[in-house]
């Protein structure tokens, strides 16, 4: 199964001096303004952010939904002017087609690229062997948890053997326990396929978990505030999360959002603070409630 | 100490998700003595699937399908039988309380009229050539309603050119129709066709259009990133994405096409249950009113039945989606 040691690596994204504006005239909003930013072929980089930042608009450039207003994103050296199969997304909300069975689901992009059906049956049984689900490939999508519907979601963006995966919060649904196997499960996938990866999150422990680097984006409009190198070792390891090493990059990255969430709220909290409203831990007495 | 118990605490989290079958599956394999992970790359887990006993859960939907039917089939025939019993109690007594049951034939009566007329050639006609009608104005209104409404829905180009001639159109009911229809067309049987047509096209056009609208657009983007072309788009997940309301639209359609069909057939036809019903008012044949009645009604039991049953057949997955459409 692993596609080890491929001698010219792909996949890398560039986007550079990225602005993306929504309306016109008095309604403009600027969402993203002036980004930079690049992943490497086989990097596993993280957008991290205040909601509402413009990362998963970035996300949409990059995957070609959205053009930018100027600037530019490309891969491997081309301009992303539409989607396409050499990019696979991974969306928040499950996105498998209901009316297809769990195997024709990861088939679903090779049909597209009409790959005759017995090569696409024996990819796809390996891809689902790959995620643990291939007792379920007659199930439907409606049958099983969102753990197992994300799971199917990443191994069908895999199908068609894109130079990127593009990963919109894919976990941002499921529960914290889920969530922590999903993350294991996913670098081991990275792992195998040394694919470029552009992972969206607001969650901090999973973006250093995952990446080897991470983008952090100030509020609207976003712009790229710090770059961060994750120097944790690989495999990375669920236990890894109790070092002092990582609790280091997450209060770093805890101090970045903070400031930047707040700004999220509105310049006035920004600029004051919380205690700047007056706001106390608890009332002291009695009289001070009344 | 810490990290002893968290390491502990994650390995035994099982990747085990159950999937919502009903509460019978039966779940065998907890792994009890989870081996501690030693590798340094915790290799795609031998997951613990849940095995679920076919059987069993075949055993389980029987038993609560048998009850849940049975009840079904109480509550059916006993609606039935009201109707029936109102009728028959009706015309026994001859009840005269605002509507009068004075010139309404009996329950046996019409079973009498059945016997003598039900297998005659005549009737048999009037069915075959109805069902003729109505078949070939609700295919026409599907072959053109269906790909039209997904146009319509997909492209909003089209729905401006289209949407103002369909606003317009959609009011008039199909029975106001029938003057236009014999003018318009050469003969009788086309202008009948027409009507059937007319009433089944617009439930079939909007509920298509519906059905696009309401399609996720996260599929939509999805099968964009996975390669599909524009035409491919169309088949692959426009189509099946719409195939529920487009359903509904096929049975609302059905009825409509009935109501239309008969209401022609009085007016204009010849041939035809609606024809057979209208002269039987003529001829002062109370019985052959009734039998006529009864048998539209079964006419349209029998074809949204069709429909109902054709539907389940194209959409199995549905059987398992939330709020079971069902």
């Amino acid at each position: 199964m692993s596609l080890a040691e491929v001698e010219t690596q792909k996949g890398f994204i560039d986007v550079r001096d990225m602005g993306v504006t929504f309306g016109a005239n008095d309604n403009k909003v600027i969402a993203v303004d002036n980004v930079s930013l690049n992943v490497q072929p086989g990097e596993f980089v993280s957008l991290i952010g205040p909601s509402g930042c413009g990362k998963s608009t970035l996300l949409s450039i990059v995957a070609g939904f959205v053009q930018p207003t100027h600037g530019k994103a490309t891969l491997d050296g081309k301009a992303i002017t539409k989607p396409g199969s050499d990019r696979g997304v991974v969306f928040q909300q499950y996105s498998l087609f209901p009316w297809l069975s769990v195997r024709k689901n990861v088939e679903f992009g090779l049909k597209m690229a009409g790959v005759d059906q017995s090569k696409r049956n024996v990819t796809a049984r390996s891809l689902l062997d790959l995620a643990g689900l291939l007792s379920f490939e007659n199930h439907y999508p409606d049958q099983l948890s969102g753990g197992m519907k994300q799971r199917i979601g990443i191994v069908r963006a895999l199908a068609t053997s894109p130079q990127v995966l593009l990963m919109d919060e894919p976990f941002g649904a499921l529960d914290t326990q889920t969530r922590v196997v999903m993350q294991e499960i996913l670098t081991n996938i990275w792992q195998q396929f040394k694919i470029s990866v552009l992972f969206i999150t607001h969650d901090i422990e999973e973006s250093i978990f995952l990446s080897d680097r991470i983008y952090v984006m100030t509020a609207r409009p976003g712009r790229i505030k710090a770059e961060i190198k994750v120097p944790l070792p690989r495999p990375r390891r669920a236990e890894m999360t109790d070092t002092p090493e990582f609790m280091n990059l997450v209060q770093e990255l805890k101090g970045l959002i903070r400031e930047e969430s707040l700004a999220a709220m509105g310049p006035e909290l920004k600029d004051r603070g919380l205690s700047g409203f007056g706001m106390k831990v608890g009332p002291k007495g009695v009289g001070e409630i009344f | 100490m810490m990290g002893t118990t968290a390491s502990a605490k994650i390995i035994a989290i099982p990747i085990m998700e159950k999937p919502p079958e009903p509460a019978t599956s039966v779940v065998t394999e907890v792994p009890a003595q989870a081996p501690p992970a030693t590798s340094d790359l915790p290799a795609p887990e031998p997951e613990p699937i849940p095995t679920v006993s076919l059987r069993e859960v075949f055993q389980g939907l029987l038993a609560k399908f048998t009850r849940d039917r049975l009840i079904t089939a109480l509550l059916g025939g006993m609606s039935i039988a009201a109707l029936f019993l109102f009728w028959y109690f009706g015309t026994k007594y001859r009840l005269e309380f605002y509507i009068r049951f004075k010139n309404v034939p009996t329950p046996n009566e019409v079973f009498q009229q059945l016997t003598q007329v039900g297998l005659s050639n005549k009737y048999l006609v009037n069915i075959a050539i109805s069902v003729r009608r109505i078949l070939t104005g609700f295919f026409i209104a599907m072959l053109i309603g269906v790909p039209l409404g997904l146009a319509i829905g997909k492209y909003p180009r089209v729905r401006d050119f289209f949407m103002p001639v369909m606003e317009i159109l959609r009011p008039i009911p199909a029975i106001a129709w029938v003057p236009m229809s014999i003018m318009l067309w050469p003969n009788n049987e086309a202008a009948i066709v027409f009507i059937t047509f007319i009433g089944a096209f617009f439930p079939i056009l909007l509920n298509t259009i519906h059905g696009v609208h309401s399609l996720d657009q996260v599929l939509v983007r999805a099968a964009r990133c996975l390669g599909a072309s524009e035409l491919r788009l169309f088949v692959n997940v426009i189509l099946p994405g719409s195939l529920p309301h487009i359903f509904t639209g096929l049975a609302v359609g059905m009825g409509v096409a009935w109501v239309s069909l008969i209401a022609a057939e009085m007016i204009s036809g010849q041939f035809g249950v609606g024809y057979f019903t209208w002269e039987a008012y003529s001829l002062v044949d109370y019985p052959a009113i009734v039998l006529g009645m009864i048998t539209i009604g079964v006419l349209g039991l029998a074809c949204s039945g069709i429909i109902r049953m054709v539907g389940i057949l194209l959409m199995p997955w549905l059987a398992f989606a939330p709020g079971g459409k069902r």
